[in-house]
């Protein structure tokens, strides 16, 4: 799996290539955790290319999520391929984390906001 | 076209890649370029795997983890075997998102997925090791 992130506007977008399971979920964790330290908390992560998820890769979102709510911030997902975004249904992450088909939606819906 | 398929490999979380791989190569082997039943299958197994690896294996130098899949007229069945702790999966309801968000231990989260994505889940414990057969209706 590679992680990296850049400035959209007042957002930071982090774009995930490959996998996020058991093994490379931890990193995906850490680097969430990461920019809310440097003062990031607006967050769009981009699953455009990402091509598998399991409940690894959701917790890690999770946890993610509850940090950077404590601190006033927010999560979006961005462009789910089909077997994630079906996973992110059936588990009801879309009750609780906005999530939009295109990363483009997802940065207009921010400024919307 | 075959028809049965395996794979052995350590019961260590770097190898769960390789299990997708395999059974997306069985499944493209066999025809079955439905993605959404690619997708499920790899999703049971790494959750199934997962479990074995960090709950199944704990305590215990890692052993390995055998995958077979069979593909037969009308369903695929995955048996996937580990020589650890028993592990039955017993069938959980969604998982509450807030007791996670919230940092309350909560278990079931890839359990359910497992029944989500397969039709049939059956679990034995044998002297021969713990066997998870899972089955897909195709």
């Amino acid at each position: 799996m590679k992680i990296s992130s850049q400035k959209v506007n007042d957002m930071s977008v982090i774009s995930i290539v490959g996998s996020i399971d058991g093994l490379t979920a931890p990193e995906l964790t850490e680097f969430i955790k990461s920019q809310i330290e440097t003062g990031e908390t607006n967050l769009v992560i981009d699953l455009d290319q990402v091509n598998f998820m399991s409940s690894a890769g959701l917790r890690a979102i999770l946890t993610g999520l509850k940090s950077i709510r404590d601190q006033g911030g927010e999560i979006y997902l961005a462009a789910p391929q089909p077997g994630i975004e079906k996973t992110l249904r059936i588990s009801g992450f879309n009750k609780i984390i906005k999530i939009f088909p295109t990363f483009n939606e997802a940065i207009a819906s921010y400024h919307l906001k | 076209m075959k028809e049965k398929f395996q794979i052995t490999q350590s019961a260590e979380l770097t190898s769960l890649s390789t299990f997708r791989k395999f059974i997306r190569s069985a499944c493209q082997d066999n025809q079955i370029l439905d993605l959404p039943t690619q997708y499920d299958l790899q999703l049971a197994m790494d959750e199934a795997c997962t479990n074995i690896i960090t709950h199944g294996y704990a305590d215990m130098n890692p052993g390995s983890i055998i995958i077979e899949m069979e593909f037969k007229i009308d369903q695929v069945v995955m048996e996937i075997t580990d020589f650890g702790h028993p592990f039955e999966p017993v069938e959980t309801s969604a998982p509450d998102l807030e007791a996670i968000m919230q940092d309350i231990p909560t278990q079931g989260f890839g359990l359910f997925f497992i029944y989500q994505a397969m039709d049939n889940v059956d679990y034995e414990t044998t002297a021969y090791g713990n066997h998870l057969r899972l089955s897909k209706k195709i």
